[in-house]
């Protein structure tokens, strides 16, 4: 059986969110890989809830906010565009697979790209296999 | 972790989601999630029984949350949020699951599919946990509106606000008012005559006590939210600096229209290399003057009138501009009864003739011994000069769809009916009121269907054709529909707005000041005697930017609180 990741995407609300809606209205297929959790601009995205999704299991996080210039809060997407770097650095120190971290802008009308995305790093993450924090936290449950 | 009593209702959708998503073994699922005492599957949790289900279930079990899994929170969250109160619960205590537009409609696996669809609703049970019952915020609707935009659709926005006596400003970069309508002779499909349309209209909003109208004027800026913006106008700013301008407005209506498609782009037609190639906007002024004549000063002996120039084309816009075929019509009546011994041509794809009285318009123009050559989607017919012996100008080839052959068109005049597209500064208008446009440029409604002429921006609302290629009557309805919307909001006198704003621990605030650089709606100020900061909740607009700016974690985003959020990702990931 080959495995199947778990992705948790943040998504804000008026591009994003909108923009997987519409591959719903759509009807584009993407993989069932990603759950969607709805915030209303990318910039609430606070770094732990990406650590705190690695933490509980996820095999990778996807980030999505509206393109640069056309955040609904004006320049909410500049803050995360400089926040999700630093963290993917830090995550680096801890064995975490660049991979496993995605920062996309998906605007409103975007729900093809929203579904490409999903897609594609679903099957990057096949290839690259369970998450490390994952599997280190089953070995600890195990020792224990 | 707390454990409020729990209902889960897991709509179908008819057999939307239910095709897909297994939600009988949902509910099953769910019965057993952590403060859950009911969950159950229903046809369509929206309809009325739905609504009294949740109503009645609440009551009889003392519910104190209620998750919803349906369609987007974003199609009827309002709905459910209502539902919930009527039963007498805060409607901040109820969370939705979106396994529709998220899951039942991208997925094909069944299986998988209800597996997320569990993991979604796992999330809304855990988050609602948290949830806190919220207080909205009053707030008082300032009765003027500002218009941006003098054609057909601001126009008629502007009269039905000022002819319920509340004030509007009326803002037209140009320097006259009509817009697009203004340019054009007659009608489709009756044939009245645009300028008396127009006239009377334009008069009336000139005249009227309660419209201030400037033209050469445009926004260069729109501060504040629903009911209270303040709109920054640059009046007269053609002819020099201009003068800058302030307006107190509730509401924005924005019908800032379409431009055509620039026809030189389809090079094939040979606009702007046969001087007798000429667009519809082009023969609208001819038609105004009086004189339907070649550049020669010759009356055309054969007219042929070529469609979707621009429109329903992989090359340029994929969409119908849903005017042009009429028009189209139209001018072989016009033609017709100009030059009754003239041939008229039309080549088109597909005749759209959607409207009312539109498909009779389209027979009695067969009649009038109108020549229909179709051509196929993706192909193009070519125009190219006559050669000297040919008793025309031109010539079009068309591989003609009927009749199965290449067909060689003669013609002295060519009516190129361009498409319409979002005006050039379509961009800068999205940026100005904080709306959006789709992939073709168009701005965004609320919903296509059940909200089409509000905005994703509170009290920004859109009519006519910048929404998409309309018609008058179309432009019309949707311009009267916004006034309708806002004239309802100033009726109520007071705005109820969402309770979600960011709130600061004054205990936790160590007074850094950090927050009070990263909000863009300057919403947080500082009280530099108590050395804490404190949000302004009526100019918090709830993006949460500070929230993960905060070294001290002192501040909460009210209905996205860090503890939600993280109930909500230990929940889908189970």
């Amino acid at each position: 059986m080959t495995f199947e990741p778990k992705i948790v995407g943040f998504l804000c609300n008026w591009c994003s969110y909108s923009g997987a809606d519409l591959a719903g209205t759509s009807r584009i297929h993407y993989a069932p890989n990603v759950r969607v959790i709805r915030v209303m601009c990318s910039a609430r995205i606070d770094p732990t809830f990406v650590i705190k999704a690695l933490a509980d299991g996820a095999d990778g996080v996807l980030v999505c906010g509206c393109h640069p210039g056309d955040c609904h809060y004006s320049e909410g997407n500049y803050k995360t565009m400089r926040r999700m770097p630093l963290l993917k650095r830090m995550l680096a120190d801890f064995g975490i697979e660049e991979e496993r971290v995605r920062l996309e802008w998906v605007s409103a009308s975007e729900g093809m790209r929203f579904a490409d995305i999903v897609d594609d790093m679903t099957e990057r993450l096949r290839a690259l296999g369970p998450s490390p924090v994952k599997m280190a936290l089953a070995g600890d449950a195990v020792e224990r | 972790m707390p454990e409020p009593r729990t209902g889960v209702f897991i709509c179908n959708c008819g057999t939307n989601i239910a095709k897909v998503v297994d939600c009988d073994a949902v509910a099953e699922a769910a019965a057993g999630m952590p403060g859950v005492v009911v969950a159950r599957s229903y046809k369509y949790m929206c309809s009325n029984p739905g609504q009294e289900m949740i109503a009645q279930e609440i009551g009889d079990h003392d519910l104190e949350r209620v998750v919803v899994a349906a369609c987007s929170p974003r199609m009827h969250e309002p709905t459910f949020r209502r539902a919930v109160e009527t039963a007498g619960l805060n409607p901040y205590l109820v969370e939705m699951a979106n396994i529709r537009e998220q899951c039942s409609w991208v997925h094909d696996d069944g299986a998988r599919a209800t597996e997320k669809a569990e993991d979604l609703v796992r999330a809304a049970v855990m988050r609602v946990a948290y949830h806190e019952p919220l207080e909205r915020l009053s707030v008082d609707m300032c009765p003027n509106t500002l218009v941006i935009g003098g054609g057909i659709a601001g126009l008629t926005a502007a009269l039905e606000l000022a002819g319920a006596g509340k004030l509007v400003y009326l803002v037209e970069r140009q320097p006259g008012l009509g817009g697009n309508v203004a340019r054009v002779d007659l009608t489709a499909p009756y044939l009245d005559s645009a300028p008396d349309i127009l006239t009377d209209r334009i008069t009336r909003v000139v005249e009227h006590p309660d419209i201030t109208v400037m033209t050469n004027s445009e926004l260069v800026r729109l501060d504040g939210f629903v009911g209270n913006f303040t709109a920054t106008l640059a009046v007269n700013g053609n002819d020099g600096p201009g003068e800058e301008r302030r307006v107190d407005v509730g509401s924005v209506i924005v019908c800032t229209g379409y431009r055509e498609f620039d026809a030189s782009r389809a090079t094939h037609l040979g606009y702007g290399k046969h001087p007798n190639v000429i667009t519809s906007f082009e023969f609208e002024h001819m038609l105004r003057q009086g004189r339907i004549e070649t550049k020669e000063g010759r009356l055309p002996q054969y007219v042929a009138i070529v469609h979707c120039v621009g429109s329903r084309s992989a090359e340029f816009h994929g969409y119908c501009s849903r005017v042009c075929c009429m028009t189209a019509l139209k001018y072989a009546h016009e033609v017709k009864s100009a030059l009754p011994g003239s041939y008229v041509s039309d080549v088109y794809v597909d005749m759209h003739a959607f409207g009312k009285g539109c498909e009779d318009f389209y027979r009695r123009s067969a009649e009038v011994k109108t020549l229909f050559l179709m051509y196929g989607k993706g192909e193009h017919p070519v125009v190219r000069r006559a050669d000297p012996g040919d008793d025309c100008e031109m010539l079009i080839t068309v591989d003609e769809q009927l009749s199965g052959e290449t067909i060689e068109l003669p013609a002295d005049l060519i009516i190129l009916m361009v498409g319409m597209e979002p005006r050039e500064d379509a961009e800068s208008v999205t940026r100005l009121v904080n709306i959006s446009q789709d992939k073709d440029g168009w701005f965004i409604e609320s919903h296509p269907k059940l909200d089409p002429v509000a905005t994703t921006t509170d009290g920004v609302y859109i009519a006519g054709a910048c929404q998409s290629p309309k018609d008058i009557p179309d432009s019309v309805a949707q311009a009267r529909a916004a006034a309708a919307r806002i004239l309802g909001k100033i009726a109520k006198g007071k705005l109820e707005i969402d309770a979600m704003f960011a709130e600061i621990d004054q205990d936790r605030c160590s007074g850094c000041r950090v927050c009070n650089e990263i909000c863009p709606y300057s919403a947080i100020e500082f009280d530099a005697a108590e050395h804490r900061s404190h949000v302004i909740s009526a100019l918090c607009k709830a993006c949460g930017a500070c929230v993960a700016t905060c070294p001290s974690a002192a501040i909460k985003a009210r209905h996205f609180t860090d503890e939600q959020i993280f109930a909500e990702i230990a929940g889908v990931l189970g």
